[in-house]
């Protein structure tokens, strides 16, 4: 699944420390959502979204090839 | 706050990794020599000395496994299922030899050398599945 969290991240000036240390969740569980080799629970993503204040679909971008 | 990180998850875990062979080969040492003829209560003490550092290395890898966030869980599990079919594979390839008389291992070194193995296995397919995320 893709992503907008680096993007979103960035924006912000955060780094990838800081934002796991906001959401709770190791740095390298940030990386690897922001490279989509690993897709948050649905609790995660909420957290997410709920941290950059937008909405769970506008941040991953759903693909057919993810099924 | 972030995650205890990986890399203070591997330092204690090698630490009570190291402390539970140098008990081990201590314990071994002890009984084959020093303590050969000792009674049995005291060979069976000093004997049964290596479960207190495991229990400890048990302790710290339930620590870290408790305290990781979901994809270090999920890295946790992967790590133990690969090692378990591994080492599980290992012994049966083993066992499969011995039974062929191709080699012949002694049962009491299959049994100190089943944790071990496990344990050793877990670190390295630890190493791999961590990677894969990265």
């Amino acid at each position: 699944m893709n992503s907008r969290l680096r993007a979103l991240r960035e924006q912000r000036g955060w780094s990838q420390r800081e934002l796991a240390g906001r959401l709770s969740v190791s740095r390298q569980t940030i990386n690897a959502i922001e490279t989509g080799k690993y897709d948050p629970s649905l609790p995660l993503a909420f957290r997410i979204a709920r941290e950059f204040g937008e909405a769970i679909e506008s941040i991953f971008l759903f693909n057919e090839d993810d099924t | 706050m972030s995650r205890s990180l990986p890399g203070s998850w591997l330092r204690e875990s090698l630490l009570a990794a190291s402390v539970y062979l140098l008990t081990t080969w201590t314990c071994v040492w002890l009984l084959r020599h020093p303590l050969a003829d000792a009674a049995t209560w005291l060979r069976a003490g000093v004997g049964l000395l290596p479960v207190l550092a495991i229990g400890w290395a048990i302790r710290v890898v339930v620590r870290q496994a408790l305290a990781g966030d979901e994809l270090q869980r999920r890295i946790n599990l992967e790590a133990i299922a690969v090692a378990a079919l591994v080492v599980g594979l290992g012994s049966l390839t083993l066992s499969l030899l011995v039974v062929a008389d191709v080699i012949a291992v002694s049962g009491q070194a299959a049994l100190v050398w089943t944790l071990p193995a496990l344990a050793m296995g877990y670190l390295a397919a630890r190493v791999w599945a961590t990677r894969r995320y990265r």
